[in-house]
């Protein structure tokens, strides 16, 4: 017993760095043995709520898809924009991209890159990306009152008047749906706060789970119809969509990350096993009237 | 005050007749239930304002985190090391920035009084200027500006996590006694935090963003909580109308408070069919 | 004098009553104003104060090379990575392509054979569909960066078509190119450094909750419980803890809170082993292991899903309040200049 209470005393206080090193491994073995950590993936209520408004939206609705996220982010949030790219494809949705951050634009191209092509889908015809504008919520507010006030040229320097989906398109008011894929500020809570709750357009986001706390009271609200929370649930979105679109005999390869979702899994496991260590040392210490800590 | 009462009966008196005489068309009606709660709520916070310039004591409670401040940085100049302030990764356009703007300029302050080395690494370039001028006033106010120099407020990145890496590399390498994050901050809230824990220094973290107070409540010995990190300035300065100014704002938060019971109860009323009025249509909400 | 102190105040004032007020007034100038102006102003003076930043960072790292202070080969790197991304960005385009004019029907597969050696091609039926749909005139889907490599490309798959040219992409499309120089620094240096750093996160939060989840208190206890339920709840390993384990550690829970109201410390004992027999038999009779039967209450993610919609929702609403109070007070403090941060 004594021995036992020493060996939790010294784990209790072992160097970060090897909390460092079981966190790595925890992340590092699921990534190198896929198949010894398959894990199931069920959809929770906000995910699912996501996928229903857009799988209820008709073939030539039109979206807004937003993206605010940058490389940084890229594992948690473009996931959700690749799932959602096939989702609003597959039903042959138009799809007008904004970005309120810079690096949205890059995030932009790679995603329809990765994606449009497989649908046939033609630029211009199907889907548009009107590029970076710098502004925050002065730019959600020019295009919901004139589109044109903000973009004259898309991303690649057309005249937007020449590309033909823009044609009946003058503001927020003409599209069906938005979808905020939002990493911060601004984001999702601009798109709410100046376009979508005041003009009541629809909305959905796929943000980090660091965000869901702030966004959170507007899902409830309903002001905003669903949220991907992070890593987790883009996984469901992409499940979602990926049962979906194999039922319409649309082959869909498993997304980023459903395959990263048992790494993070074990990561929070190992998360949850070094706290129930630390309490145990803090209360073996405690007991002995004795110093312990990392 | 009666005055002052006079000069804004008249005001307000002026833009309702204007109101009248343009037949409302000047005003965006839709805005009505706004215009009046920005009345209400300026009215409250000048009020207190004016009570506090005209002698009347306000309490405010002790906020442990503010008390610390002169102690962190006196710990800092016991060691021999520097203090470093972190205002933020956003641009002036925040009001988060400001604040902590303007309890930077307390800090410099203490460290012109303590003869401390004070390092400020800047997101942004405005920020940067304002962190100087802030800076270079405090100085000036301790009489000490020949300790001040430009370079004590530098700009790193505009990017959040270059200039998180830079700040921590600033951490590693010159070991500042004491860490001072106060501003906007988003995920690279708890880079700073640890690395500050890391290198042992005292850690005061006040922020607007709601979703990284945990982080910083976490791995940091005081943290200014929401409405304390906008009351921070007032506190400090022990001015009477930034005082009063928090009275307002605690008298507006009860307001707001017996609004939500209010609306609550009234529209209960309404569901339950006692009620004919619906108070969600007066406040524009419907 | 009157320039540093009365006019910041003077503007500052001015143009937050200006636009405080303007929200109000139905005027489309003053409306355009407020709603666009403003902010495009902010942007414009945000966008030149940009010069002041960089050329103080290259200053500071400048001086730290040349007076070879302590580690002064870090500013090197610093100095070479702010000078490659303006190099590329201002003064190398680095975003050549290749059109082909009147493609011979017959080199279509030879083409897409060509392209396989210079990109990876993912779907080359899916490439051969696209190059006969757009005969008359195809834009290669490579983007080159440099000049050469893409005349020697052109010289290599001359024979495909009528006409080769060669173009290069107009300037400030060249940052959005993938494949230009700016987009593979973009892709293949800054990515991977933002992405580590915030890869780090993962690690400090390991740590910082092995340091701070301790059982102190009543509070600090029910943050511990409240993190643990959502850490495990909120990913696919939450889906494999079982009813009864969750109802046994509830039963704990509950025996934890009543410990303090009973002394006798067997009979608190009882009490446990009971609620645990009992739970553990209903389920066992109720057949929670088909989840239609099971009570959401004894399933993770459901438990987790309702700290995220209730109490999360609430107290997050709460601080919102309480911030936009706090940010209204200081700028009503700032627009009536009884407090002058500038």
């Amino acid at each position: 017993m004594d021995l036992l209470k020493k060996i939790f005393i010294a784990l209790g206080s072992m160097d970060r760095r090897f909390i460092f090193l079981l966190v790595g491994l925890s992340v590092l073995l699921p990534k190198l043995y896929p198949d010894l950590f398959t894990l199931p993936i069920k959809a929770s209520s906000h995910s699912q709520r996501v996928f229903d408004e857009i799988d209820a939206l008709k073939e030539d609705s039109k979206v807004l898809v937003s993206f605010e996220y940058g490389p940084s982010t890229k594992p948690e949030i473009h996931p959700s924009a690749i799932a959602l790219l096939n989702h609003l494809f597959s039903k042959n949705i138009k799809v007008y991209a904004v970005a309120l951050w810079p690096d949205g634009n890059f995030m932009a191209t790679e995603a329809f890159s990765q994606v449009a092509d497989g649908y046939g889908k033609k630029y211009g015809v199907d889907y548009v990306n009107l590029g970076y504008k710098p502004g925050g919520e002065a730019v959600v507010k020019g295009l919901a009152s004139d589109i044109r006030t903000m973009y004259t040229v898309d991303l690649l320097g057309n005249d937007i008047d020449s590309i033909e989906m823009m044609k009946d398109v003058k503001n927020l008011l003409d599209l069906d749906f938005i979808f905020s894929l939002s990493a911060g500020y601004p984001g999702s809570k601009e798109w709410v706060q100046f376009a979508c709750d005041p003009l009541g357009i629809p909305m959905s986001t796929g943000c980090t789970s660091i965000q869901v706390t702030d966004i959170i009271p507007y899902v409830e609200n309903d002001q905003i119809k669903g949220i991907l929370s992070g890593m987790p649930g883009a996984a469901e979105y992409e499940q979602l969509v990926q049962d979906a679109l194999n039922e319409r005999g649309i082959v869909v390869s498993p997304g980023k990350a459903s395959i990263n979702m048992a790494a993070q899994s074990m990561a929070h496991v190992v998360i949850v096993l070094l706290i129930i260590l630390g309490n145990i040392t803090y209360y073996l210490t405690r007991k002995s009237g004795k110093k312990g800590g990392m | 005050m009666n005055n002052k009462l006079l000069v804004i009966s008249g005001i307000a008196s002026f833009i309702i007749f204007i109101y009248w005489a343009t037949f409302g068309s000047w005003f965006i009606t839709g805005n009505a239930p706004t215009f009046v709660g920005v009345i209400i709520v300026s009215a409250t916070i000048f009020y207190y304002i004016d009570g506090a310039k005209s002698g009347k004591e306000i309490y405010l409670r002790p906020i442990p985190g503010l008390k610390a401040i002169e102690e962190a940085v006196g710990r800092a100049t016991e060691m021999g090391k520097s203090v470093l302030f972190v205002p933020g990764i956003s641009d002036m356009d925040q009001v988060d920035t400001v604040a902590g703007i303007n309890i930077l300029s307390h800090v410099a302050e203490i460290t012109a009084k303590y003869e401390t080395d004070l390092n400020v690494p800047t997101c942004r370039a405005i920020v940067m200027e304002s962190a100087r001028e802030a800076c270079r006033e405090s100085y000036l106010r301790a009489g000490r500006p020949d300790l001040y120099y430009d370079d004590m407020v530098h700009y790193i990145s505009d990017d959040q996590f270059a200039y998180a890496a830079g700040v921590n590399g600033i951490m590693i390498r010159e070991k500042p006694a004491a860490c001072f994050y106060q501003g906007k901050f988003y995920a690279e809230s708890l880079l700073l935090a640890e690395t500050g824990n890391s290198i042992g220094a005292i850690q005061i973290a006040g922020t607007g963003s709601a979703s990284q107070i945990p982080f910083f409540v976490t791995a940091c010995d005081y943290t200014l909580i929401g409405e304390e990190f906008f009351a921070a300035s007032a506190y400090l300065s022990n001015k009477p109308e930034l005082i009063g100014s928090i009275k307002g704002q605690d008298i507006v938060k009860f307001m707001v408070m017996i609004l939500m019971v209010s609306v609550f109860a009234l529209d209960s009323l309404r569901q339950l069919g006692i009620l004919n009025f619906d108070i969600l249509v007066l406040l524009g909400l419907n | 004098m009157f320039l540093k102190r009365q006019m910041p105040a003077i503007i500052a004032i001015g143009v937050g009553l200006f636009i405080l007020f303007g929200h109000f007034i139905n005027n489309p100038n003053v409306q355009g104003f407020v709603n666009n102006d403003a902010t495009q102003w902010f942007d414009i003076i945000a966008s030149f104060a940009i010069f002041l930043g960089a050329l103080n960072m290259l200053k500071l790292q400048v001086l730290k090379v040349v007076k070879k202070q302590r580690n002064w080969q870090y500013s090197i790197l610093a100095i070479f990575g702010f000078a490659f991304a303006i190099f590329a960005g201002f003064f190398f385009r680095g975003a050549n392509y290749i059109t082909l004019t009147d493609i011979h029907p017959q080199n279509v597969n030879k083409l897409v054979e060509y392209i396989s050696t210079v990109q990876e091609v993912d779907d080359p039926v899916l490439m051969v569909k696209g190059i006969q749909g757009s005969l008359a005139s195809y834009e290669i889907p490579k983007i080159f960066i440099s000049r050469s490599s893409a005349e020697a490309f052109s010289v290599t798959i001359s024979g495909i078509a009528k006409d080769v040219t060669l173009g290069v992409k107009p300037w400030g499309a060249h940052v959005q190119i993938k494949g230009s120089l700016f987009s593979w620094m973009f892709f293949k240096i800054f990515t991977p450094l933002s992405s580590t750093m915030f890869a780090l996160l993962a690690f400090f939060v390991a740590s910082a909750s092995y340091r701070a989840f301790r059982i102190r208190n009543f509070e600090a206890t029910l943050l511990l419980v409240a993190g643990i339920i959502l850490m495990i709840g909120r990913v696919p390993v939450g889906e494999l803890v079982p009813w009864w384990l969750v109802s046994t550690l509830m039963v704990f829970g509950i025996g934890a809170l009543i410990a303090p109201l009973i002394p006798d410390k067997k009979l608190l004992f009882g009490i446990i082993i009971g609620g645990i027999v009992l739970t553990s038999g209903l389920g066992i009779l109720l057949d929670w292991n088909l989840a239609v039967n099971m009570p959401a209450i004894l399933s993770l993610p459901n438990i987790s899903e309702w700290i995220f919609d209730y109490p999360t929702a609430a107290g997050s609403r709460a601080i919102m309040i309480g911030i936009a109070l706090g940010i209204i007070a200081t700028s009503f403090r700032i627009i009536l200049g009884i407090e002058r941060p500038f």
